[in-house]
């Protein structure tokens, strides 16, 4: 990279001349996009007027400078985006980030690493002035990174100038992306929970209906019954999660918001795990293994015994689709069942955000804003090859996505989407929480202790 | 060089200041590694430890002894504490005796003894990932092979790495197959130094085997014991690969070190390096204070 006044450079840009261009494709313009749609037009005459430039240069060094400037102003730029993409979506992305390129002219280079490991780099690098122009992560990360100041928020007029409206997408996606009444990030999508059966297994227990379907469970009573029904020997009735199921907090936070609660009380000044609505949402968790022996050990493998023929129902993400069609296993989906009292389906959206700069450079900002916006326009893309569904509204009613089972049955969930709260010790909070759920899901402590003590470690935490 | 006889003047004052510089100067890129990468880091922790440094946040304040006193009322740091004093003494008899079980086996010359000792020597070479996402998949509850032979011998089975009462076992049932063969090779190192006229002798005289064990071989690798039961302490201590990858301080804390726990303050937690510094130096001072321990009860010398 080349610094040249104030600005970087890939140097391969640089002779990029209009004969070199891709062809720009007719794209429609929709409401609130022509600002990005005038700046890809205007790339023929930038590129133009760049190659005069320089094929002046070539005669002229002492000008030489005043050129290079005049260059890189106009010239598109290249931006950093990471993100925990390791898995297949991963290829999907990189497929939409080169049409993304050929359209628009803008570069990006990625940085994939996984999850944790990003969110560790993001801490440090930021402020250290080492962090990329674009980042994705998932919601409940913004607060942190809000109130550390790692991420830039965004102000409303680029908001609204680039069309990003909140009644484009579902309410809990959109509000996820706020902290203290700033906007820190725009949700792309949201990956979900969705309840697995395992028709061979469901069969065996003659728990189909006479359509040869498995039969779905409509309360925490029925789900346990027919868990019961299913279990014997090594094989299981009932999980959550793939991995570490003891300590799974996703699917654990599944059952506290069912149950009308939360980890934190609503004004978020202490931890609402040491209530009896918590309580009685942790006695559950603790039932499925330890009191009713439906479900598989803590530390089993849920997604190996259910493609084993090990495991009836399974409540997992759906982004285990792909790896169960490979595996050649029957199975159907239906979405989360309502175990408590109301029928909320957890998620931690990935949303995209801005990591604080070094230094304020428009032209990059400009350009990540560009990518947000084509894909959020092309976010059916995503949705029909990396298997998550969009948290906004408008692909939502694609015929291609519609007419998908699974995908159809993540849609009927996003009413009932949820997501974690505000508060910048949420993730702090869920790391205490791992163990503690673990031991009540091993039957190593009963609900009330083991949560009255984690909601005095969650109000102990450092703010 | 050191004969004794009186250099001239000029010549000794030239041997010494070219006697002294000269090893410096071979030890420095050794020294500069050392001071660079050990020294200054160990130091600094140090100096860390007395801060509510995170890293990431560019200010910190001094903070005096609050990180240690902190770990007084740490719930989690006294249990970490706790668990891996019990691994330290619960793995050091089977870490000491199976391989000197093997290694006098194969000292006696068994058949095969050359491939017996590459396969036991094998596991080692091991990195501490690989042993430890082997024996995940060994010990599944689910779809494992051990409990599936278990099962089938109609042995009663259970999530060894899931149950509180287990799991540090199955974690030091682990390490003994990772590091026997290590210490296999220097126990038979250590039978090798044995003069084998003692045995001799102690035939004719009509000792038993056992007796012979007792009396002649196990005074005389006493050395050699010393040397493995440090090292082993002091490694028990630091213990983390094994724990991380098999139950990552699961179930609840059952199998919680310090070490772990050191790293999910340090990087898991939001770099909280100043805590993490103080869990360190108690770390360091509880190794240092047993290592002193043995030396002085296992001291005494070897005479043949």
């Amino acid at each position: 990279l080349t610094p040249v006044g104030g600005l970087s450079y890939s140097r391969s840009e640089v002779p990029r001349a209009a004969g070199e261009l891709e062809p720009i494709p007719s794209i429609t313009p929709i409401p609130g996009q022509e600002d990005v749609m005038a700046d890809v037009r205007s790339e023929g005459r930038t590129a133009l007027s760049r190659r005069w430039f320089l094929g002046g240069a070539l005669g002229v060094t002492a000008v030489l400078p005043a050129v290079a400037r005049r260059a890189t102003a106009q010239a598109k730029p290249t931006i950093t985006y990471w993100n925990g993409l390791t898995g297949a979506d991963g290829k999907v992305m990189d497929g939409l980030i080169d049409q993304f390129t050929n359209e628009t002219g803008i570069k990006i280079e990625q940085q994939r690493i996984t999850w944790p490991e990003l969110y560790a780099k993001l801490q440090v690098s930021v402020p250290a002035g080492e962090g990329p122009d674009l980042v994705l992560i998932h919601t409940v990360e913004i607060p942190h990174f809000a109130s550390d100041g790692i991420l830039d928020p965004m102000d409303a007029s680029p908001l609204e100038s680039k069309g990003f409206k909140g009644d484009d997408y579902l309410p809990a996606t959109w509000q996820g992306g706020i902290f203290q009444g700033k906007r820190y990030a725009i949700p792309l999508d949201v990956p979900q929970h969705v309840m697995y059966f395992n028709v061979k297994v469901m069969k065996e227990a003659g728990l189909v209906g006479a359509d040869g379907r498995p039969k779905v469970p409509a309360s925490a009573a029925e789900l346990v019954a027919m868990a019961k029904q299913i279990a014997k020997g090594d094989t299981f009735g009932f999980a959550i999660g793939t991995l570490n199921l003891g300590k799974y907090t996703w699917g654990f936070h599944h059952l506290l918001w069912q149950n009308g609660t939360n980890v934190y009380t609503a004004d978020l000044k202490r931890s609402a795990l040491g209530e009896a609505a918590a309580m009685e949402a942790t006695e559950l968790w603790g039932s499925f293994h330890a009191q009713h022996k439906v479900a598989p050990p803590a530390n089993a493998n849920a997604r190996d015994a259910f493609i084993a023929g090990k495991l009836g129902m399974w409540l997992a993400g759906s982004w285990n689709v792909a790896g169960l069609r490979e595996a050649k296993v029957e199975f159907t989906v239906a979405p989360m069942p309502r175990l408590l009292k109301q029928p909320v389906v957890w998620t931690i959206p990935h949303q995209y955000a801005f990591p604080k700069p070094k230094a304020a450079d428009s032209a990059k900002r400009d350009a990540a804003w560009a990518h947000i916006r084509w894909m959020t326009d092309h976010v059916a893309e995503w949705t029909l090859k990396a298997g998550q569904v969009s948290a906004s509204r408008k692909a939502h009613s694609d015929p291609r996505i519609t007419g998908d089972p699974v995908l159809r049955t993540l849609l009927a969930q996003a009413p009932n989407w949820q997501v974690g709260q505000p508060t910048p010790q949420w993730v702090a909070a869920e790391n205490l929480t791992r163990p503690v759920i673990e031991t009540v899901y091993i039957g190593q402590r009963p609900a009330r202790a083991a949560m009255e003590d984690l909601a005095k470690q969650i109000n102990a935490l450092p703010t | 060089m050191m004969d004794g006889r009186p250099a001239p003047r000029a010549r000794r004052a030239g041997y010494l200041r070219h006697g002294t510089v000269t090893p410096y100067l071979f030890l420095a890129p050794g020294l500069l590694l050392f001071v660079a990468f050990r020294l200054y880091p160990l130091l600094d922790g140090l100096r860390l430890s007395f801060t509510n440094a995170r890293l990431g946040r560019t200010q910190y304040a001094f903070v005096g002894l609050a990180n240690y006193e902190k770990l007084l009322d740490d719930g989690r740091f006294q249990t970490s504490l706790v668990n891996t004093a019990f691994y330290t003494v619960a793995s050091t008899l089977p870490i000491l005796a199976v391989p000197l079980v093997l290694a006098v086996l194969l000292d006696r010359g068994v058949p095969f003894r050359t491939v017996l000792r590459s396969a036991f020597f094998f596991p080692f070479t091991l990195s501490v990932v690989t042993v430890g996402l082997t024996w995940l998949w060994l010990l599944d509850p689910v779809v494992g092979p051990f409990n599936y032979y278990l099962k089938a011998a109609g042995v009663p089975v259970r999530s060894w790495l899931a149950d509180p009462a287990t799991a540090m076992w199955a974690i030091i049932l682990t390490t003994v197959w990772w590091v026997t063969g290590y210490y296999l090779v220097i126990y038979l190192a250590g039978l090798q130094d044995i003069p084998p006229e003692l045995y001799e002798a102690a035939a004719l005289d009509g000792a038993s085997g056992w007796r012979r064990f007792w009396s002649i071989t196990l005074p005389l690798l006493r050395p050699v014991l010393l040397f493995v039961l440090v090292t082993h302490v002091i490694g028990s201590f630091q213990i983390f690969g094994q724990v991380y990858i098999l139950t990552d301080g699961g179930p609840g804390d059952a199998t919680r070190t310090v070490v772990q726990h050191l790293y999910e303050t340090a990087f898991r937690n939001f770099f909280h390096f100043g805590s993490a510094s103080a869990m360190a130096w108690v770390l360091f001072a509880v190794i240092l204070s047993f290592s002193l321990l043995q030396f002085r009860l296992l001291r005494g010398h070897t005479e043949y």
